[in-house]
């Protein structure tokens, strides 16, 4: 039995002894991998606590255990820790540096000592992002926080006028930019350099694919954000003027530059997810991808043409009226690269042998949750209907269905997949099916009265509300109730798994890319044995059976 | 790896009529390491391409007062930083090639004389700098703040906040190009690059051009916009 | 990070001095365009000049000369940074408030 990658690693310098700090020093790509994956997942838990917080506070109208300042602070608390911590970095940081370099037949990546520096930036991001949470003070028995609180987005001119601590909020949004433009430049030259011999662009697994296109966003859309907080930070503390309206400066400036980079990173989010969808369909119906190329490309097109919609944010606040029509026409675009890979996606299961074990089943719950937050998104891109529905629940509906049920949905769905490749252990799965289901339904109930009561006009980041919006605010707590018990029990089976899981080989579900024909399970420290040939397409069935076979040396034996 | 010192063997692999294929491995990736800086570079030209953009929006706004504004500017400090630029990417481009063609001490040479046009160049902007200052044009100074009987135009106040943002980012482009000047004279002092293992000057040279051609974006931008035949 | 190709410094350096001359010609130009020629256009003009001395800059000093992939990032990057000009531009010459925005025309 060769020692796997849990028993040794490569550091950045040094030779440590401890296991602790080979860890800490760690240049190996898995190990990075899962150590994003620890430290996401425990501030996704803090950002999850704020939600709770303030689904308890908007059980009834009025003010019942927060005050509206620190309801203020909790939703942005909740956005910057989900947008910045947990989810653009997300899957690209975990499964992009786990799986990826496994999928293409490469030892690392490119350039490996970068990869553990972005990790440590990453890290020195949350820290300030967060440092000023512990700027508290006591008044009267009560907790006063000293967090910002002008929600994720951080819009001028508020944002430069608040005397909360915007000024970390900021700085840590950049850092962590910088983080995911490195992860975005490693990821490409070791797409464009490391490909296995054989392997070109159109015989990649699709979730490189995915991480290909996102990557690029990574790279040119994040500096425009970087730039933007950056002129933000010397507006507040020099007063250059350029968003501030005294001084002839447009605050709308802010939302375009801000835009300009946030609308692609939610295609950013998207596109590793959809990369798993596409894994997971053709393994679990055992039955060749229909439409690679279709679903290739449509990754490509959704990144290319999500750089142009970014107007859509700001229909409201004051653009001209023929931008606002140019704006409107490109998104609808983004849906139709995008119907594209859903038709792609059933045309694969029509006759094909469905396995519906826990992530085949995190899928096809994807599927029914992403649909209704893709459609409802097109809804809000007439310009007409936007007018009435920004800003409202339905907004806050259409985003959580599409990132929650769409991108994190999919995540815990390749975490499922992925969990026996990294751990060479299996968790319960009935219990991992159980908890898909408690979180289904409670995720549905917590968020489909959303849609209504924003119809209705229930308005966003509200802290009190009009008594006849109390029923949707009641059962979306009940919902956030069945969620959060969901989410703990699904982590708890998977901790479980790794603790006491039985072993379970190293393809344990029939799988044909390249990461499941590894020597051993979990990997071995440098990857494959031998680096393969690659003279096949990646999902290649025949009767419900992989066609392609190794031998120990990575020969073709088929 | 820092300890892998032995020179590293790229893998073979064998296709299944028996071809030999050599593998990439990212050891000695030579292409790789520029293509990597390439795509950092792509991130530079978003950040400077959206504050021209912020610059061209009020541009736009304020046309009047963004070419009066200009002509205040010192356009005699302003070309010759453009010309010390100029050269020292000369001396950049050559001390590269004296480095390919095996002549280290020339290649050595040529980095320092492309720092000191680098300090020349820091040198030369404190100086307009303090002059503007002088003048009352600074950040925080009254011109540039709204309301009060010094105040200039909108157009004026934002020309001049982009114009300290803007040659303040790039000048601190350079001082980060001068740190950089400094590690790459280190790294050839100890042996790590060599003739044959020139990656990291070639892409230090390649950084150094870039901070030349963001130059070459600004100072017509800021400086001869106001220049024409057109004024307030 | 092997890179055995040697370099003639002797030839090299003749097109190194070539660049360099065609560029001071070019920021020559610049300073007398402005009283020189095509004076009414002088930002245009100016912008003429530096996208042609970028373009030398990218080709000669930079080595972009034959670099299929880099040159098409390179191409990728610039495209979007023109889209957002253009959309901006579009944006600005076609707002309907113009006349009653603070920023505008302030009311003074």
């Amino acid at each position: 039995m060769s020692k796997s990658y849990f028993d040794e690693t490569h550091c950045a310098f040094g030779h440590p002894k401890s296991t602790f700090m080979q860890w800490m020093l760690t240049v190996d790509h898995k190990r990075i991998g899962i150590m994003y994956a620890v430290v996401m997942f425990t501030f996704f838990f803090v950002a999850v606590a704020a939600a709770l917080t303030m689904r308890f506070e908007l059980f009834a109208p009025g003010q019942q255990f927060i005050d509206a300042h620190t309801f203020n602070q909790a939703f942005t608390l909740h956005g910057v820790i989900m947008v910045f911590l947990f989810i653009i970095p997300g899957i690209p940081a975990v499964f992009g540096n786990i799986v990826m370099p496994l999928m293409i037949g490469a030892k690392d990546v490119s350039f490996p000592r970068l990869n553990w520096f972005t990790f440590w930036l990453y890290i020195i991001g949350c820290i300030v992002a967060l440092s000023s949470l512990f700027n508290f003070n006591i008044a009267d028995g009560k907790l006063v926080f000293n967090f910002a609180d002008t929600g994720w987005t951080f819009y001028a001119p508020y944002s430069l006028n608040t005397d909360t601590n915007v000024v970390t909020a900021l700085v840590a949004a950049f850092i962590l930019g910088m983080a995911s433009i490195l992860t975005g430049l490693n990821f490409l030259v070791t797409i464009h350099r490391l490909r296995a011999p054989g392997m070109d662009f159109f015989k990649m697994p699709l979730f490189v694919w995915g991480i290909y296109a996102t990557a690029w966003i990574q790279l040119l859309a994040t500096p425009v954000v970087g730039i933007t907080l950056i002129l933000a930070l010397l507006e507040k503390y020099f007063g250059i003027g350029i968003f501030d309206p005294s001084k002839g400066g447009d605050p709308v400036l802010f939302q375009h530059l801000f835009w300009i980079y946030s609308h692609p990173a939610v295609y950013l989010m998207i596109l590793p997810a959809f990369g798993i969808m596409s894994e997971i369909i053709p393994a679990f119906s055992r039955r060749e991808i229909f439409g690679y190329h279709t679903i290739a490309l449509s990754s490509a097109s959704i990144a290319g043409v999500g750089y142009l919609v970014w107007g859509h944010h700001l229909f409201t606040s004051g653009m001209s009226d023929t931008a606002k029509t140019i704006f409107s026409f490109l998104t609808f675009f983004v849906a139709i690269p995008t119907g594209v890979k859903f038709y792609d996606w059933v045309a694969t299961m029509y006759k094909g042998k469905i396995v519906l074990a826990t992530p085949m089943l995190w899928a096809l719950g994807t599927m029914i949750t992403f649909a209704i937050g893709g459609l409802s998104g097109v809804t809000i891109a007439m310009i007409g209907a936007d007018i009435h529905l920004q800003d409202t629940y339905y907004t806050i509906a259409h985003f959580h269905y599409a990132m929650l049920g769409g991108v994190v949905f999919l995540f815990f769905a390749g975490i499922h997949y992925w969990f026996p490749l990294v751990f060479g252990k299996m968790y319960n799965e009935t219990r991992a099916k159980l908890a898909f289901y408690i979180l289904f339904i409670g995720f549905n109930l917590l968020w489909f009265p959303m849609f209504i009561a924003g119809y209705y006009g229930m308005p966003r980041r509200y802290f009190d509300y009009l008594p006849e919006f109390q029923i949707y605010h009641q059962i979306s707590f009940w919902g956030a109730i069945i969620f959060v018990s969901g989410l703990i029990f699904m982590f708890y089976t998977l901790i479980q798994g790794i603790r006491k899981g039985k072993p379970c080989g190293v393809n344990p579900w029939n799988a044909t890319t390249l990461e499941w024909h590894l020597p051993s399970s979990p990997p071995p420290l440098e990857n494959h044995t031998k680096v393969p040939y690659v003279d096949f397409r990646p999902y290649e069935y025949y009767h419900g059976q992989p066609v392609v076979k190794f031998d120990e040396n990575m020969k073709r034996i088929d | 790896m820092a300890h892998d010192s032995h020179e590293y063997i790229p893998e073979i692999a064998v296709d299944r009529n028996g071809n030999e294929h050599v593998v990439q491995g990212w050891q000695g990736d030579n292409y790789g390491g520029k293509l990597g800086f390439w795509l950092f570079m792509l991130t530079e030209v978003m950040m400077f391409g959206a504050m021209f953009m912020v610059l061209t929006y009020y541009f736009t706004l304020h046309h009047a007062d963004f070419i009066k504004a200009s002509s205040e500017l010192d356009r005699t400090l302003g070309g010759i930083n453009t010309v010390v630029l100029l050269i020292s990417a000369l001396t950049m481009g050559l001390g590269l090639l004296k480095m390919r063609s095996g002549d280290v001490k020339g290649a050595k040479l040529m980095i320092w004389a492309t720092m000191l046009l680098a300090v020349i160049f820091l040198g030369v902007k404190a100086l307009e700098w303090t002059n503007d200052y002088k003048e009352g044009i600074f950040l925080g100074l009254q011109g540039l703040q709204s309301g009060n009987e010094f105040s200039k135009p909108f157009g004026e106040i934002l020309f001049f906040g982009m114009y300290f943002t803007m040659t303040g980012l790039h000048g601190f482009h350079i001082i980060i190009g001068i740190g950089l000047m400094l590690w790459l004279l280190k790294r050839i002092n100890s042996g790590k690059v060599t003739p044959e293992h020139n990656i990291l000057h070639f892409n230090i040279a390649l950084y150094w051009d870039l901070v030349h051609l963001i130059w070459v974006f600004v100072f017509p931008y800021f400086y001869m916009t106001g220049a024409g035949a057109i004024h307030g | 990070m092997a890179n055995h190709t040697t370099v003639d410094y002797k030839k090299e350096r003749g097109n190194y001095y070539k660049v360099l001359f065609g560029l001071l010609a070019l920021t020559a130009l610049t300073f007398i365009q402005p009283s020189m020629f095509l004076t009414h256009y002088t930002f245009g003009m100016q912008m003429l000049i530096g996208t042609l001395k970028a373009w030398i800059i990218l080709m000669y000093y930079m080595h972009l000369k034959g670099e299929v992939l880099i040159g098409w990032t390179v191409v990728f990057a610039v495209f979007l940074v023109l889209f957002f000009f253009v959309i901006v531009m579009i944006d600005v010459n076609n707002f309907q408030f113009a006349d009653v925005s603070h920023i505008t025309s302030p009311a003074q």
